[in-house]
């Protein structure tokens, strides 16, 4: 039980960071394409957005791995 | 807006003066495990904030240069989480578990307040015609 815990947490969570890294990345290079001249201004928003969005998935494998060590 | 060099040094900076007042609590207070808990917990986040700015450039880097873009990362600060986590399970008495992930999560609530603060202290002019 404790596997498929560990395991549901890490994989919807990461499924969570896929989605949104995704989205992030996606919209940033759309947007550097665009306009080339506010690079630095989307670049910045995309780190603090990547950052923000992995928060919760580094939560979720470290709850994982103290469920399958437990 | 400041650029990526210049958010990572000044979160650099308040962490070290948060390292600096939590090693104090480490050897003056009666919780050292707590203490020394988040100390590591704040270390491998400084450690995962570097990885992250690191790979923004080079990602900056090649797209400037029209190369494949390089991987975030997000495998490698994902094991960083599990390397702190793993050392605080293998010495519960010197680290507290539950103090390391809170003090993994340290730079990313820093980061949040810190651009909510400059942001309400220099607003963006280009927003509104956004």
């Amino acid at each position: 039980m404790g596997l498929l815990a560990a395991a549901l947490a890490v994989g919807l969570g990461a499924l969570g960071a896929g989605i949104g890294n995704g989205l992030i990345v996606s919209k940033t290079v759309e947007g550097i394409a665009r306009q080339p001249e506010a690079r630095g201004v989307l670049q910045t928003t995309m780190f603090i957005g990547v950052a923000l969005v992995e928060a919760l998935p580094i939560i979720a494998v470290v709850i994982a791995f103290i469920v399958m060590n437990r | 807006m400041e650029n990526l060099r210049q958010i990572h040094n000044r979160q650099k900076r308040a962490l070290f003066f948060l390292l600096a007042l939590l090693a104090l609590g480490w050897g003056f207070s009666p919780w050292p495990t707590v203490f020394a808990g988040l100390i590591l917990g704040v270390l491998f986040g400084l450690y995962n904030f570097w990885i992250l700015t690191r790979r923004m450039e080079r990602f900056d880097r090649n797209l400037a240069e029209g190369k494949k873009a390089p991987s975030l990362g997000s495998g490698l600060r994902f094991a960083s989480g599990i390397a702190a986590a793993a050392i605080a399970v293998s010495l519960p008495e010197t680290f507290n578990l539950i103090a390391t992930v809170i003090g993994l999560m340290i730079p990313y609530l820093f980061l949040l307040a810190e651009r909510i603060i400059s942001q309400l202290k220099h607003p963006d002019p280009g927003g509104k015609e956004r």
